[in-house]
C-alpha cells in the first residue's frame, strides 16, 4: 500500500509529540476538542496549524494510519495506543516536508473559515454572475452569509472597482501559495460558468487524495484570510467583519504585553531578537484585532487623517497609491495601521 | 384574458396550467378549505404561490425539511420575490426577533412545525395574521403516512389558535385512508378534495431481477452507460452510493458524483447545483436527495436498492421526466432484497429489548416534561425519539400513576409501527414481483383504476429499451484551465488577454 496523507500528517504529530501522546491525542487535535489539555497540547508541541483543520477524522483512520507507519518501520509502539518516529520515519517526513501545508493555522480560524469562505465564495459567484448578466441559484444557504453578502454588495456601489480590486488581490495572493493550492482553490470557487467542485472532484481531476485537497484548500485559505488581517488585503480584510479569530497569534499576543508593558518596538525586537518588520506585523494584527489598542502612539493624528482621507477619495486601499498621493510624506507601516484599525473599527459596529 | 392567467405569465412566465392546478387554485381564491394530491413535478406550490398575487395577505406555509424550506424561498426570490421568509431551528434568536417584529411586511412565511409551537411565534402570526394556512407534504400528518412527522399532529391546534384561516393541504402520495387523515387532523371543514392520479404515464417502469448484488451492480452500470441522461440512482445506504459513484467514474459512464446526508452541507449544495446546471450526468444517491430539486430533464431513474414502500417509490421516481418526455424507471431486485428493505424500514423503530431497559432505567414520579428531557437525552435515533415521543404525547394521561401500563402502551405503539411497515415492504414486493401491468398495480395500491394505457408502460406490458438509449457522447475529462485563466473567467468572463495570463 502506499502512502496516504493521513500518514503523512500522522507522523509530523509524532515527531512533534515525541511519544509523549497516545493517538486519541492527535484525535481531539484534528478534531479541534475545545479542552484545556488539547488547546496546551497543540501549543506545547506547536501543532496549532492543524487545530480543528480535519474535523472529521475518526479514530480508525488514524490507527490505520499509524499501522502503516509502524509496519513500514517508520514508527514504533512505545506505550498503550502511543508511537514514536523511528529514525527512518523521521528521514521519511523531511523528504516530505513540501507535503506540509505551511499556511495553515487551525488554531487561529478553524471557528471563521467557514463562514469568511462563505463569503467570498458567495461574493465571487454574485460579481461573476451580475457580470455575466445572468440569474443564479446562491451557492451558499446560510441566511447570515446571505444578508451579509447582501448588504455589503450594496454599500460597495461600484461593482466594476470591486471586481477589479478583488481579482487583484487574489491574484496576487493566490501567487504566493502553492500552484497546486492555487488552482484548488480557484476550483472550488463558483462562477456564472461552473459550479464549484466538491474536494472530491478536484482530488479525481489531480489524481490526489481527498484529504490532501482539503488540505491544500486550507493552506491557501488560511494564508488569505492571515494577509486580509495584515492589512496587506484590504478588500478581502472587509469579509472579516464581525468574525472573531482567535485573538491574536500567539507572537503577536507576546508583542502586546510587551507593548502593555510601556516599551517600544525597537525594544521589543531587540529583547525578542525579531526583526523591526516582524514586529510592526504584529502591530498591525493587534490595531485589527484589539479595539482597545490605540495607533496614536505611532501615527501622528494629521498624518492618519490623511490616509484615512486618501482612502477613501481614491476609493483605493492600495499602499502605494495612498502612499504617493501623500507624496511619500508617511511609510506602508503607518498606512497599514491607520488601515488596520479602520477595518477593526468596521468590524465592531 | 382573466385575472389568474395574467399573473401566470407575468409572475410566473408560464403560459398554461398544468393539471389541477386552475381548479385548486380557483377554490383556494374562494377561500375553500382545499386538500389537493398533484403528483410528483406537477408544480403544487404555484397553488399558495399564485393566489398570493391575486389577492393581498400573508400566506403561511408549514414544511417538514429546512433544506425543502430553503429550495422554495430561494425559487421566489430568483422570481424576484423579496417578502419571504423561512423560520425553522437553523435561525439563531437575534435573527428570530429582528424577523418577528416585521412579519406584517411578509407574503410568503415558511415554518417549520417545531416552530410554530412557540408562543412568541404565533402571538407575532395573531398580529400579523394569515389569509391561507398550507400544509407542505401533508401525509406526514398521518401515522399511516409515508415520511410520519408527530410534529405534524399539533397542526390541527396551531390552526385553530391562528382563528382558523383557510387552509390548504397539499401531497404527492396520499392513500384514501391518509387522506382522511389529513383532513381531520387539520379540522378542515367541506374540505374540496382535488385528487389527482399518482400515475406519470410519460415514465416506463421495469424490474430487472438479478441473482446477486454483483450482478446487480454489473446490470445497473451497463444501464447508466447507455441510457440518455441526466440519471438519478437510489440506494438505501452511503457507502453503496458512494462506491457505485466510483465505479461508475471508472467505466467511463460521464460525470458522477454521490449525495448523501453524510456530507456536508456545501458539498451536497454543490453536487445538487452542478447536477441542476448539467455538469453531472448522474448521481448516486440516498434518498436524502431530489426533494426540492426542479430538474425538469431527469431522463431516468434507476433503484439499486428497493424502498421499503410504493409511496418512496412513487416519490422518487417522480424526478423523471418533469418536462414531460419519455422517461425510465427500472428497480434492480435480488433475492433479499426485501428483507433488507425490511431492515433498513425496522432500524428506525426502537428495539423491544432497548425500550424495556429504558423504561427500566426511568427515574420514579418523573413528569411529561422529564420524559421529553429523558427521550431527548437517550440514545435513540432522531426517527425514534420522534416515535416515542409521539406516543408519550398521546398516551400522556399514564404518565403519571401508571408507568408499566404506560411501557406497554409504548411497546404496542412501537409493534403495531412495526407490522404496518411489514405490511408496506410486503407491499413494494408484491409489486416487484407482478406479472400483469405494474401502472396499474401502482395506481391500485393508491385506490385508484388504471384510466389509460400509455404505449410506453412497463416491461410487462412489453417495453423497447431502445428507446431510452442516448447516442450522445458523455464528457469524462473536464477541460481545466489554468488557475489564472480560471480566476480571470470568474470576475471577467472569457479568457485573460495576454498579459494578464502570465
Ligand atoms: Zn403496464
Amino acid at each position: 500500500m502506499q502512502h496516504s496523507y493521513a500518514s503523512f500528517l500522522l507522523a509530523w504529530c509524532l515527531r512533534q509529540f515525541r511519544g509523549e501522546r497516545t493517538l486519541a491525542a492527535a484525535y481531539h487535535l484534528f478534531s479541534g476538542k475545545k479542552s484545556a489539555q488539547t488547546l496546551q497540547d497543540s501549543k506545547w508541541f506547536q501543532l496549532e496549524p492543524f487545530f480543528g483543520a480535519w474535523k472529521n477524522v475518526t479514530m480508525s483512520s488514524l490507527e490505520a494510519a499509524a499501522g502503516w507507519l509502524a509496519e513500514q518501520r517508520l514508527a514504533m509502539v512505545v506505550g498503550d495506543r502511543a508511537y514514536r518516529l523511528t529514525e527512518a520515519g523521521e528521514g521519511w517526513l523531511s523528504e516530505r516536508e513540501a507535503l506540509f501545508p505551511r499556511h495553515m493555522n487551525g488554531w487561529r480560524y478553524h471557528e471563521v473559515e467557514l463562514p469568511f469562505w462563505q463569503r467570498l465564495s458567495l461574493i465571487g459567484q454574485t460579481l461573476s454572475n451580475l457580470n455575466a448578466g445572468r440569474r443564479f441559484a446562491p451557492i451558499c444557504r446560510d441566511e447570515r452569509t446571505l444578508r451579509w453578502v447582501k448588504r455589503y454588495l450594496m454599500d460597495k456601489g461600484g461593482r466594476a472597482a470591486l471586481t477589479r480590486e478583488l481579482y487583484e488581490e487574489l491574484l496576487r495572493l493566490l501567487a504566493a501559495v502553492s500552484e497546486e493550492a492555487a488552482l484548488v482553490f480557484t476550483l472550488r470557487l463558483t462562477s456564472a460558468d461552473r459550479i464549484g467542485w466538491t474536494a472530491e472532484q478536484i482530488a479525481a481531476h489531480l489524481q490526489k487524495e481527498a484529504l490532501y485537497v482539503e488540505f491544500l484548500f486550507r493552506d491557501a485559505l488560511h494564508y488569505i484570510m492571515a494577509e486580509a488581517e495584515a492589512g496587506r488585503s484590504p478588500a478581502l480584510a472587509e469579509l472579516m467583519d464581525g468574525l472573531a479569530p482567535v485573538a491574536l497569534t500567539q507572537s503577536a499576543q507576546k508583542t502586546y504585553e510587551w507593548l502593555q508593558k510601556g516599551k517600544t518596538i525597537e525594544e521589543i525586537a531587540a529583547i525578542r531578537r525579531l526583526k523591526r518588520s516582524t514586529i510592526e506585523d504584529h502591530l498591525v494584527e493587534i490595531a485589527a484585532n484589539v479595539p482597545a489598542f490605540s495607533i496614536a502612539p505611532f501615527v501622528a493624528a494629521e498624518k492618519a487623517a490623511a490616509v484615512q482621507a486618501a482612502a477613501k477619495t481614491l476609493g483605493t486601499r492600495k499602499l502605494k497609491q495612498i502612499r504617493d498621493a501623500l507624496g511619500g510624506a508617511v511609510s506602508y507601516f503607518e498606512i497599514r495601521l491607520v488601515l488596520a484599525k479602520e477595518v477593526g473599527r468596521w468590524m465592531k459596529s | 384574458m382573466d385575472e389568474i392567467v395574467n399573473t401566470l405569465r407575468k409572475q410566473f412566465g408560464h403560459h398554461s396550467f398544468r393539471p389541477g392546478q386552475r381548479e385548486v387554485i380557483d377554490d383556494v381564491l374562494a377561500g375553500r378549505d382545499v386538500l389537493a394530491m398533484l403528483p410528483t413535478g406537477s408544480g403544487k406550490s404555484l397553488c399558495y404561490q399564485l393566489p398570493a398575487y391575486v389577492r393581498p395577505g400573508r400566506v403561511l406555509i408549514v414544511s417538514p425539511l429546512v433544506s425543502l424550506m430553503e429550495d422554495q424561498v430561494e425559487q421566489l426570490r430568483r422570481r424576484g420575490e423579496k417578502r419571504v421568509i423561512a423560520f425553522h431551528s437553523l435561525l439563531d434568536e437575534e435573527e428570530k426577533g429582528q424577523a418577528l417584529a416585521s412579519l406584517a411586511d411578509f407574503r410568503f412565511i415558511y415554518a417549520s412545525p417545531e416552530m410554530l409551537q412557540s408562543a412568541s411565534f404565533l402571538a407575532a402570526l395573531r398580529r400579523a395574521p394569515v389569509s391561507l394556512f398550507v400544509v407542505d407534504e401533508a401525509h406526514c400528518i398521518s401515522q399511516w403516512g409515508y415520511d410520519f412527522r408527530p410534529d405534524f399532529l399539533k397542526l390541527g391546534d396551531v390552526r385553530r389558535a391562528l382563528g382558523n384561516p383557510p387552509c390548504l393541504a397539499l401531497t404527492a402520495t396520499a392513500p384514501p385512508q391518509v387522506r382522511d387523515d389529513i383532513i381531520r387532523t387539520l379540522g378542515m371543514r367541506e374540505a374540496r378534495r382535488h385528487i389527482y392520479s399518482v400515475d406519470r404515464p410519460n415514465i416506463a417502469l421495469k424490474v430487472e431481477h438479478c441473482r446477486s448484488p454483483e450482478e446487480k451492480a454489473e446490470r445497473i452500470i451497463e444501464y447508466a452507460q447507455r441510457l440518455k441522461g441526466p440519471g438519478i440512482i437510489y440506494f438505501s445506504s452511503r457507502q453503496g452510493a458512494e462506491e457505485i459513484a466510483r465505479r461508475l467514474e471508472r467505466s467511463g459512464a460521464g460525470r458522477v458524483a454521490y449525495y448523501h446526508a453524510g456530507m456536508d452541507g456545501e458539498q451536497r449544495l454543490l453536487v445538487q447545483q452542478q447536477f441542476l446546471h448539467g455538469q453531472l450526468d448522474l448521481v448516486c444517491c440516498t434518498s436524502a436527495f431530489g426533494m426540492g430539486i426542479n430538474k425538469e430533464n431527469v431522463r431516468f431513474v434507476l433503484h439499486f436498492h428497493m424502498p421499503a414502500q410504493l409511496e418512496a417509490y412513487v416519490q422518487e421516481i417522480g424526478r423523471a421526466g418533469r418536462d414531460g418526455a419519455p422517461s425510465l424507471a427500472v428497480l434492480f431486485y435480488a433475492d433479499g432484497d426485501g428483507a433488507m428493505a425490511q431492515a433498513v424500514a425496522e432500524a428506525e423503530l426502537p428495539h423491544p429489548h432497548e425500550l424495556r431497559e429504558w423504561f427500566r432505567r426511568l427515574p420514579e414520579g418523573a413528569g411529561l416534561d422529564r420524559f421529553r428531557v429523558w427521550v431527548e437525552t437517550s440514545r435513540f435515533t432522531d426517527i425514534q425519539k420522534r416515535l416515542l415521543s409521539y406516543v408519550l404525547e398521546r398516551e400522556q394521561s399514564l404518565v403519571f400513576g401508571a408507568p408499566t401500563l404506560l411501557g406497554e402502551r409504548v411497546a404496542a405503539a412501537v409493534e403495531e409501527r412495526r407490522r404496518w411497515k411489514r405490511k408496506k415492504v410486503r407491499e413494494m414486493e408484491g409489486w416487484v414481483h407482478e406479472l400483469s401491468c405494474r401502472r396499474s398495480r401502482l395506481v391500485h395500491a393508491f385506490g385508484e383504476e388504471l384510466a389509460v394505457r400509455p404505449d410506453r408502460c412497463c416491461d410487462r406490458c412489453g417495453l423497447s429499451l431502445g428507446d431510452y438509449v442516448g447516442r450522445e457522447s458523455r464528457q469524462t475529462a473536464v477541460f481545466v484551465r489554468d488557475w489564472r485563466e480560471e480566476l480571470w473567467n470568474l470576475f471577467f468572463g472569457g479568457r485573460p488577454p495576454h498579459e494578464a495570463a502570465k
